[in-house]
């Protein structure tokens, strides 16, 4: 037949291949369609349509070049074409997918270069996100407070005593313009300890003293003392016109003392991680409750018996279909309007999408029930109610029970991000936290989220093994 | 006795399994029924206890029409009929002894059965089946545990429950070696002759029909084509059953 058809192309004087290719170079799928190759000319015709109207609208001009390949193929396959071969269409195939990855790669802006130049960017990140905000000590502070004067007026403070049973600071002069170098000693701190310097300006701004961009630390010596040079900082607006004013000078050594003990961060992680565990398991109960009765209903076996059953199990089927396809994320935002931000609203969107996904698994675990011993057990002369527990249960409960604890799994797994869009839980904590660029506690929400996944998955991995 | 009068059944989608089958079997015959696959065998053992409701016709047993029997009367009527099958048909994931036990629930009170309660003499009696068939050993493993011999042998202990004075046998060694087809089959015969149990068992091979059978039944397209002793199947009549390609082989 093939032959035939192949022969009468080839003896046919009006199907001239250097027509049939010139036609397709100009117009793609044009020489095949001359030839009578409908499906082919319109599919090239239609992929250079599509290819070449993106390429337009993107304004990638440039790519028009990569179309090249498949515009001289497409002619190459029109000569091949008429003179009555068929050739391969997995080459052209491949021309058009070049191009579109082209596109895609443009599109999605994908680019190795930014990947290198941002490390350094991500480095102090990551160093952070992986020393988590766990464990702290509480902090004894040990402050002096020195007055010091800028600029000098005509009768500078009077230069102070070394204190006998304080913490103290001493500077000369006592008074200063901005810029200008001093010297500060202090004294009765503890000894071999690095201390931060504080100035608080007239109006009670403190910040910590810097030296081109760095903090300015002291050492103590074995005696507790230390003495260092220090630029007078510019810490009041538009000082110049300004009168002398008192500053106040305040070192400061930070002890930690008493044992090691839980961060606050620690625990609002864990109150929040119990949240997060609290909103999976009622999300699974109540999905489980209402996907049970649903599954039933989208069973083709048991309701595929009459006209009304197959109408309810295509419905529900649809509907299941409809609902699952929509991520408990879009679902979240919806039910944070209706019932308000807090978990409530995220266990809502666990519950819609445990159902859609659970009354499928179910349900075809129903279906995939041998009949055989349903069969068995109502030959004995066994009633109803007898038939189902045993013979149906015994079949259906373990794929259930696996796919409840697995759909538990990925509920303790989507709550923790159901937060980011106010859906409660650790997820509200993370995005918080990212936003203020508090990556040590973030840290500590990530790692908790991690390590409560891992253990959840390795147990429900343990029952589900058990039971199946 | 069991009288099969007219028995026809057509299925939803037009085939016809049964054409108006008419036959009686005497109490205490082992009555092996052949056929090539599709002939109705299956069709035929499952209209008797109704498991598949018959088209039209009626299946008297002990002067009771089965077929016109109430769901509730059903039951009562199924109690006394065991059945075994092919695939086995027994709970995989359930012990041997939950197995066996079902068969008894015509029986037990319905309530307590439901929460898995069975009194003593139950447990006591499915022992014993269990050791019947030579598998007590096996009472709390999971069914799918046991080799295919011994499911089916599960099979019967769960149809010996029901005490049944009639045993349906649908090609109950059909998926089983020789060997082990013989010492079942050697299982249902014990049943039939020394318990007074009469049976009704579709096979594929007629050597085994030959072995066994008091009388054989051949069906062919829904139709009753033989009925008479295994000796009077010669060449011609097997040729008349299986058709004109089909080839005896022996299974020993």
């Amino acid at each position: 037949m093939v032959d035939e058809k192949d022969i009468a192309e080839e003896t046919d004087p009006n199907r001239s291949p250097a027509l049939a290719s010139l036609l397709s170079l100009i117009v793609p799928g044009a020489g095949q369609l001359y030839l009578g190759e409908r499906s082919r000319g319109l599919s090239f015709l239609g992929a250079a349509v599509i290819l070449v109207g993106l390429l337009t609208w993107l304004d990638m001009s440039l790519l028009y070049i990569g179309l090249l390949p498949f515009w001289l193929w497409n002619a190459w396959d029109a000569r091949q074409q008429a003179q009555g071969r068929q050739p391969s269409f997995v080459l052209g195939f491949v021309l058009i997918a070049v191009v579109v990855y082209a596109i895609g790669w443009q599109v999605t802006e994908i680019s190795v270069l930014k990947l290198v130049e941002g490390v350094p960017r991500i480095q102090p990140v990551v160093a952070s996100l992986l020393k988590p905000d766990v464990v702290t000590r509480d902090v004894e502070v040990m402050e002096a407070i020195h007055i010091f004067e800028s600029p000098c007026s005509g009768s500078p403070p009077a230069v102070a005593q070394p204190k006998v049973d304080a913490p103290y600071l001493i500077t000369e002069p006592t008074c200063a313009d901005v810029d200008e170098t001093i010297t500060v000693r202090g004294g009765n701190f503890p000894p071999s300890r690095t201390g931060e310097l504080w100035w608080e300006n007239p109006i009670g701004q403190a910040s910590r003293l810097r030296a081109r961009g760095e903090f300015v630390n002291f050492e103590t010596d074995a005696q507790g003392q230390f003495s260092q040079q220090i630029a007078v900082p510019d810490v009041v607006p538009e000082s110049g016109q300004h009168g002398p004013q008192i500053h106040e000078i305040k070192p400061r050594v930070s002890t930690p003392v008493g044992s090691p003990h839980a961060s606050e961060t620690f625990w609002l992680v864990v109150r929040r991680v119990g949240e997060t565990i609290a909103q999976a398991l009622m999300a699974t109960t109540l999905g489980i409750l209402l996907a049970v009765p649903v599954s039933f209903f989208s069973a083709r076996n048991l309701m595929a018996v009459n006209p009304v059953g197959t109408a309810v199990y295509y419905v529900t089927r649809t509907l299941l279909n409809i609902l699952r396809s929509v991520e408990p994320l879009i679902m979240a935002i919806v039910f944070v309007v209706w019932v308000g931000l807090g978990p409530f609203a995220g266990v809502l969107a666990l519950v819609a999408h445990s159902i859609a996904a659970l009354g499928k698994l179910y349900s075809e675990a129903i279906e995939s029930i041998d009949p055989g011993p349903i069969e068995a057990v109502s030959a004995t002369g066994a009633n109803r109610a007898q038939v189902v527990v045993y013979a149906v249960l015994p079949q259906v409960l373990p794929p259930f029970v696996a796919f409840s604890i697995y759909r538990w799994d990925i509920n303790v797994r989507m709550s923790t991000i159901l937060g980011f869009v106010g859906g409660g839980g650790i997820g509200f904590l993370l995005q918080q936290w990212i936003r203020l660029s508090d990556y040590n506690e973030a840290g500590t929400a990530i790692w908790a989220i991690a390590i409560v996944v891992t253990i959840l998955d390795y147990a429900s991995a343990q029952v589900r093994e058990r039971i199946v | 006795m069991l009288e099969i009068q007219n028995l026809t059944k057509i299925y939803e989608d037009g085939t016809l399994a049964l054409d108006d089958v008419s036959f009686t079997v005497e109490d205490g015959e082992f009555l092996v029924v052949i056929g090539l696959s599709g002939s109705g065998k299956s069709t035929l053992l499952r209209c008797i206890n109704r498991l598949v409701e018959p088209t039209s016709g009626r299946v008297i047993w002990d002067g009771e029409d089965i077929t016109a029997a109430s769901q509730e009367e059903l039951r009562k009527i199924r109690r006394q009929i065991g059945m075994i099958f092919q695939q086995f048909n027994l709970v995989k994931r359930s012990s041997v002894m939950t197995n066996v036990l079902s068969g008894r629930l015509g029986y037990v009170n319905p309530w307590l059965s439901l929460a898995h309660q069975f009194p003593r003499e139950e447990r006591e009696r499915a022992m014993h089946n269990l050791e019947l068939v030579g598998i007590a050993g096996k009472a709390q493993n999971r069914a799918d545990e046991l080799s295919g011999g011994q499911q089916q042998r599960v099979g019967i202990a769960r149809a010996l429950m029901q005490n049944p004075k009639l045993m349906l046998a649908d090609e109950p060694v059909a998926s089983l070696d020789p060997a082990t087809s013989h010492s079942v089959l050697k299982y249902i015969e014990h049943l039939n002759r020394d318990q007074g149990v009469t049976v009704l068992c579709s096979l594929h091979f007629l050597s085994l029909a030959r072995r066994y059978g008091t009388r054989i039944i051949a069906l062919k397209a829904g139709q009753i084509v033989f009925d008479g002793l295994p000796e009077e199947i010669d060449d011609h009549r097997f040729k008349e059953i299986y058709g004109e390609e089909a080839v005896q082989v022996e299974v020993r």
